[in-house]
């Protein structure tokens, strides 16, 4: 159906001549890191995207979309992560929101309308209540809606992205069953996962991209989660990290621990055991919504602690508010920086001492010599690339914002630094940097806890890794234990896998 | 560009030739609140050539006076609509304020010192009143103060079922309202203080560098640590304390307080901070453009008297002046 697609942005390739075919009543997978090409592939199909060459033939038709609308009308429907559904609304509006049946007089045949929803739901077998309010529905039914609201009118190709990434096993399985229903009904489908086992489980071919491009296409029965990870890693990755890795392989672990959390559990987090040394890096690997992220914010005092005990440098603390933690020494660069790191309309200078204002005030009047002469160290030795402190923080590149949100925490040194995904929307060489100035705060003693879904990163930096699989740390290995990505990855979906059977048939989780 | 690389490239160092030009480049891209300047005095020369009774002292001075409430009160509302918030209730503050002053004077001991802390005081009641539903509850600060506006004005009406309270303090009349301080009358020497205070808190000080990111982006000052509740909250009480203040100077001009003064007043001090250049999405304002926006609202309402034109079509001149320059100026 795809064939030879090449998109570019700007001078970068994000594309390059890819090719998929996705038969009439099949599942096909489609793998690959994130940056890999996915999303682009589904923007350019659901006419997001204009592509720059190659071609795109639904049932032997050449098309070409230069909008969703047009997408559409060819019969590809999109179901986007982040799901687009009026919650206020019922199942039965939002199938037929925009096409409801109408009066001569313009008003809503509101009996009509649930019947033609209701009839629609059962001729897909799909078990939903049309007078039910969306957002009072579970996740999974909810992106069934979405399913189904894509599947009104006329549907060749379905698109899922990550469909699963936020739904707990048992509604995996409905949404599963779902899934086998509009397959059967001749439409073919791109499933999108980050989740191995769900590949086997529900696709009959897969197709892995790597850096904008094919790297196979196989049939899901004739393949191993060996040789996929294999191909979404790729092998040259690989062999270059080993070598690096032995370079700093000697750290001992002896150092006394910053921060030790032990049986802590909340609402997202069961009993985590978990604890990062003075000079340590310290991973969290683990697949979107494991509850990696949740860790740090509980570290952090966003989430409060219902059981167990967190001791920053020996010392029990009850940490309440980020306030309370920032003062015990904890330091956060979050998840998402321009939401949580940084105030984008500000200067330099406000957003890098804003965590630090008692250090640039005496008796709370701002002493404004001091903070521009911080802010310009920071500028300086983390080399951001800007006019001058005083420059808007929205008119830098992704990476040197990042930059400026570890100069929030760069000096003094917190006791422990917590980095969540700290080189998302990074160019490579800001990244070499930023890893630059997370070992040189290593180096001064700081412990450090990262979270990443960047494998390679994480071996390549932590001197342990702990996996995290559905709010628990399932096992921590030293370095040395693990020295490739493509094991790592293999474990985190072995654990994955296991701890969906463990929920499904009450089997302990390997140890 | 914020008033305090203002105050530094124009007092703390000697204009360089580059810092000229770049004080040109600003003026020309018609950045605030620059624009703000020039306008005021565009306005200015406009009266002055029109009415022969604009340009004088003694006008200017009345300017002073019949600003003053705004004035005052919006120093306050600056801090609220910086840190993302808004203060519908000001008016009815002021008028509950009023009243509490002057019934306590009567009350113990006609004491000038009792009735300032009472008023004071009850300005602070309805502000934290704000802040704490603002913060603790998550409603929506226009709807809280649309709230408190209503029960505020209400309680001052109930107090001595809508009869206005007498003062007969010398005392207070002299510090809050007829006196002079330095050669000023003492009503522009309060909206001077107030004004003052404000420059130092918002620009010179930790609070105002909190109350900036956390109307900047809530969640980031959260994240670095700032406790956004309290500092959210603080900013209501001062917008009340400076609600209190008003009422002091009003009641004492006119030698009694009443429950149904000032009505309305909240939109002049809203139009008067956004005219002068705060952002209503928060973390962008001064002081000193706050201060500009009221005197130019000030200076049409006397300008326009001065010429002539009848209250209803002052009224719409005003509001088309209002929108015209925050249409003009904004980014």
């Amino acid at each position: 159906m795809v064939d030879g697609i090449t998109k570019s942005f700007g001078g970068v390739r994000a594309l390059r001549a890819v090719n998929l075919e996705v038969r009439a009543g099949e599942v096909h997978a489609l793998l690959g890191e994130n940056g890999a090409g996915k999303s682009t592939l589904i923007k350019i199909l659901s006419g997001v995207h204009a592509f720059d060459s190659g071609a795109i033939e639904i049932a032997g038709v050449p098309v070409a979309f230069d909008s969703p609308a047009k997408s559409r009308e060819a019969g590809i429907a999109v179901v986007y992560q982040d799901l687009s559904l009026v919650e206020s609304l019922s199942v039965g509006d939002n199938l037929m929101l925009g096409r409801e049946p109408r009066t001569r007089f313009g008003f809503v045949r509101k009996r009509e309308l649930m019947a033609q929803a209701g009839a629609f739901l059962a001729q897909l077998g799909i078990p939903l209540d049309t007078r039910a309010t969306v957002g009072s529905l579970p996740f999974a039914y909810r992106q069934m809606t979405e399913i189904a609201k894509a599947l009104m009118g006329e549907v060749r190709l379905l698109i899922l992205d990550e469909p699963t990434s936020s739904l707990t096993s048992d509604e995996v399985r409905i949404l599963f069953n779902a899934i086998g229903k509009v397959t059967r009904r001749g439409v073919g489908v791109i499933y999108v996962t980050h989740r191995l086992n769900e590949v086997f489980e529900i696709s009959q071919r897969v197709t892995v991209l790597r850096d904008g491009a094919n790297v196979g296409t196989f049939v899901t029965a004739e393949t191993d989660m060996k040789r996929l990870v294999n191909a979404i890693v790729g092998t040259e990755r690989l062999r270059s990290t080993p070598a690096r890795a032995e370079r700093r392989a000697a750290r001992s672990l002896d150092s006394p621990p910053v921060l030790s959390l032990s049986s802590v559990s909340n609402d997202r987090l069961r009993a985590v055991d978990l604890s990062v040394l003075r000079g340590e890096i310290h991973g969290l690997a683990g697949l979107i919504g494991s509850g990696r992220t949740e860790i740090l914010e509980t570290i952090f005092g966003l989430r409060p602690v219902e059981s167990g005990t967190i001791e920053i440098d020996g010392k029990r603390w009850l940490l309440k508010s980020p306030a309370d933690a920032i003062g015990r020494g904890i330091a956060l660069v979050p998840e998402d920086r321009h939401v949580q790191g940084l105030v984008l309309d500000h200067s330099i200078e406000r957003n890098v001492t804003l965590s630090r204002l008692p250090y640039f005030s005496r008796w709370g009047w701002m002493q404004q010599r001091a903070a521009n002469r911080r802010a310009e160290t920071a500028i300086g030795k983390l080399a951001v690339k800007a006019q001058g402190a005083s420059s808007l923080v929205r008119t830098l590149s992704g990476g040197n914002q990042q930059k400026v949100v570890f100069g929030k925490w760069n000096d003094p040194r917190p006791l422990v630094l917590m980095l969540d995904e700290p080189t998302v929307g990074v160019d490579v060489g800001a990244r070499e940097e930023i890893y630059g100035v997370i070992r040189h705060a290593v180096s001064d003693g700081t412990g450090v806890l990262v979270v990443s879904s960047d494998l390679v990163e994480l071996i390549e930096l932590c001197d342990r890794i702990s996996v995290i699989v559905s709010g628990r740390v399932a096992r921590t290995l030293v370095r040395g234990e693990i020295d490739d990505a493509e094991e790592l990855h293999h474990l985190l979906q072995m654990f994955q896998a296991s701890s969906q059977d463990a929920f499904d048939t009450g089997v302990e989780l390997p140890a | 560009m914020t008033m305090t690389d203002l105050i530094a490239s124009n007092v703390v160092a000697a204009p360089t030739p580059d810092r000229r030009r770049k004080l040109l480049q600003k003026l020309l891209r018609g950045e605030r609140p620059y624009m703000l300047y020039i306008a005021f005095v565009i306005l200015l020369v406009v009266f002055s050539l029109s009415s022969p009774w604009f340009l004088s002292v003694e006008n200017f001075l009345n300017i002073g006076r019949q600003t003053t409430l705004v004035s005052i009160i919006a120093v306050g509302m600056t801090f609220v609509i910086v840190a993302r918030q808004i203060d519908l209730s000001v008016a009815s503050t002021l008028a509950l304020s009023g009243m509490a002053a002057a019934l306590a004077m009567s009350h113990i001991n006609n004491s000038w010192i009792v009735g300032a802390v009472a008023g004071l005081g009850t300005g602070a009641l309805v502000g934290l009143l704000n802040g704490l539903l603002t913060t603790q509850l998550s409603i929506p600060s226009f709807l809280v103060t649309l709230g408190t506006l209503s029960m505020a004005r209400g309680l001052a009406m109930m107090v001595t079922n809508t009869k206005p309270v007498i003062i007969t303090n010398e005392t207070y009349f002299a510090i809050f309202g007829e006196g002079t301080f330095l050669g000023m009358p003492v009503p522009i020497a309060w909206t001077l203080a107030a004004m003052i205070a404000g420059i130092l808190l918002l620009h010179y000080n930790v609070f105002g560098r909190r109350i900036y990111a956390v109307g900047g982006n809530p969640t980031a000052a959260l994240y670095s640590g700032v406790n956004t509740k309290w500092v959210t909250t603080s900013a209501f009480v001062l917008t009340g304390v400076l609600a209190g203040l008003a009422a002091l100077v009003l009641s004492a001009r006119s030698h009694a307080a009443r429950p149904d003064v000032v009505q309305g007043m909240e939109l002049d001090v809203i139009a008067a901070v956004i005219l002068g250049g705060c952002s209503l999405f928060g973390g962008r304002g001064y002081i000193m453009g706050t201060l500009f926006g009221s005197l130019i609202i000030g200076t049409l309402n006397n300008g326009l008297v001065l010429l002539g034109v009848s209250s209803p079509m002052q009224l719409v001149i005003k509001g088309a002046i209002i929108v015209a320059a925050v249409a003009f100026t904004k980014r």
